[in-house]
């Protein structure tokens, strides 16, 4: 990637938070991500997209080294991205949100969103409690702390998986389809919250099928097919004139015009 | 024929206190049995290769072996091999405590192995270890959907304690046929005998049901 390509970019003019430089995934004979390079700066809302199974989820489960790569090094904050079983010092720096939300059954939504302060970083109760209803309150869920998940929406988990990220004040966040699994009812106020984090200025990675989050909110997108980087951009560009005949592709599969 | 069930009023004394020899039995040997089922499935779970295989070893040989085999052993054959003098009572509830944390380690197995990879993923990106997830997310999920098979093997072994007779410990079935031995009553005592554990065994199975209903994690 050349200096002139990336001109333009938020927080270019600082070295990346994250840079990826070409990185390897198999799984057994498959191979999910086949030389990435690509960079996340400071502020940046990057939104990676692209057709199932093209590895941008893959490369977000890299990236907190929640999955080993075979080849090539990501690289965060300067330094180079350890093994999976020496990693956890580097993910507290990262906040994830998953699919399927994953907030934890056993916990009400209070404790889910306390419970990395508390485990990971010592945090008394009273002062991690106190942070955590005021992250609840920032989502949009006041009246939810004492719920367990199994009590609340889709779209509630959701935020308080949000919330239960942000707790551990992560320099960048990684979203992870956070909508995929969500009621069409309930997608918007997931997406509200990202937008309202984006505007704060955090550090956003966000693999997606929503392309109109992508278009309005992200600043940078990257478009992913068979485990490569196809094509990248400022969302405008991509939208409007992909310069690739594969992101065309794309795009003209995401409207169905039976 | 005619039946004599004032013998059981009788021996009430007798049956009493057996009953209370197998309650202790029971609550000492799952004392064990817990934390030592933990301990074997953490063995079998384990990245060392020997370590997992001990373990797995261990459920294999004390799953398949009879009961009644261990209580026997344990009496006659530890004391042998260890050169020491135990009492029936102990080398009873080792041997039971030994079967049953087989069982449970296999229940915990199953729990732990049923909390899908998503659950640790959401532990390890908050930045926690493998430990801790495992100990904070991981385990309690797992103990929470594995109390019907705890429970199961709590009313087997409740059953099971009666196996000691055999060696002259005296609980509820070996003071029962001390009693027949003196009053030949064998269908009033061995009837009040089932009637005993069952009386004792049922109650405790719906109790943790509804620990289970009332505690359980709902996904």
């Amino acid at each position: 990637m050349t200096d002139a390509a990336n001109s333009g970019r938020v927080g270019a003019d600082r070295p990346p938070v994250i840079l990826y430089e070409e990185v390897v995934k198999r799984y057994g004979g498959f191979v999910a991500l086949n030389g990435v390079s690509a960079r996340v700066h400071q502020g940046e809302v990057v939104c990676l997209i692209g057709p199932s199974g093209s590895g941008k989820s893959t490369l977000l489960r890299c990236t907190n080294a929640l999955e080993a790569i075979e080849g090539g090094r990501i690289v965060f904050e300067g330094q180079t991205l350890p093994t999976p079983a020496l990693a956890a010092p580097v993910r507290r720096r990262m906040g994830m949100v998953f699919q399927n939300f994953e907030l934890f059954p056993h916990k009400s939504a209070l404790e889910n969103v306390a419970i990395g302060p508390r485990t990971v970083l010592g945090t008394a109760k009273a002062e991690a409690e106190e942070k955590a209803q005021a992250l609840l309150v920032k989502v949009g869920l006041a009246d939810k702390a004492a719920s367990y998940p199994s009590e609340l929406s889709g779209g509630q988990q959701q935020r308080v998986a949000i919330a239960r990220a942000l707790a551990m004040e992560p320099e960048v966040m990684l979203f992870d389809e956070p909508t995929s699994a969500l009621d069409p009812e309930t997608v918007g106020e997931v997406l509200n919250v990202m937008k309202r984090l984006a505007e704060e200025g955090m550090t956003m990675i966000v693999v997606t099928h929503e392309m109109t989050f992508a278009r309005r909110v992200g600043s940078w997108v990257v478009v992913f097919d068979k485990g490569r980087v196809v094509e990248e951009g400022v969302p405008k560009q991509v939208f409007e004139q992909p310069r690739e005949q594969r992101t065309r592709d794309f795009f003209s599969h995401l409207s169905w015009s039976g | 024929m005619t039946y004599d069930w004032s013998v059981i009023w009788q021996y009430r004394g007798a049956l009493l206190s057996g009953v209370g020899t197998t309650i202790l039995l029971s609550v000492l040997t799952m004392a064990i049995a817990l934390p030592g089922g933990v301990l074997v499935m953490l063995m079998r779970r384990s990245p060392i290769a020997p370590v997992s295989w001990l373990g797995a070893a261990y459920v294999e040989f004390f799953r398949n072996v009879p009961a009644i085999l261990l209580v026997y052993w344990t009496f006659y054959v530890l004391p042998i091999v260890a050169a020491i003098d135990i009492p029936p009572f102990t080398t009873g509830l080792l041997a039971l405590a030994l079967s049953v944390t087989a069982y449970n380690a296999e229940a915990f197995r199953a729990g732990v192995g049923s909390i899908r990879q998503g659950q640790w993923n959401a532990g390890l990106a908050l930045g926690m270890t493998r430990s801790q997830t495992f100990l904070k997310i991981v385990l309690p999920q797992a103990v929470s959907r594995v109390v019907p098979a705890i429970a199961n093997n709590w009313v087997s072994l409740f059953k099971n304690t009666s196996l000691v007779s055999v060696i002259a410990v005296g609980d509820l079935a070996y003071n029962a046929m001390q009693i027949r031995s003196q009053t030949y009553r064998i269908l009033e005592v061995l009837t009040a005998l089932a009637v005993i554990y069952w009386a004792l065994g049922f109650p405790q199975a719906k109790f943790v049901d509804w620990l289970q209903k009332r505690y359980g994690v709902k996904e």
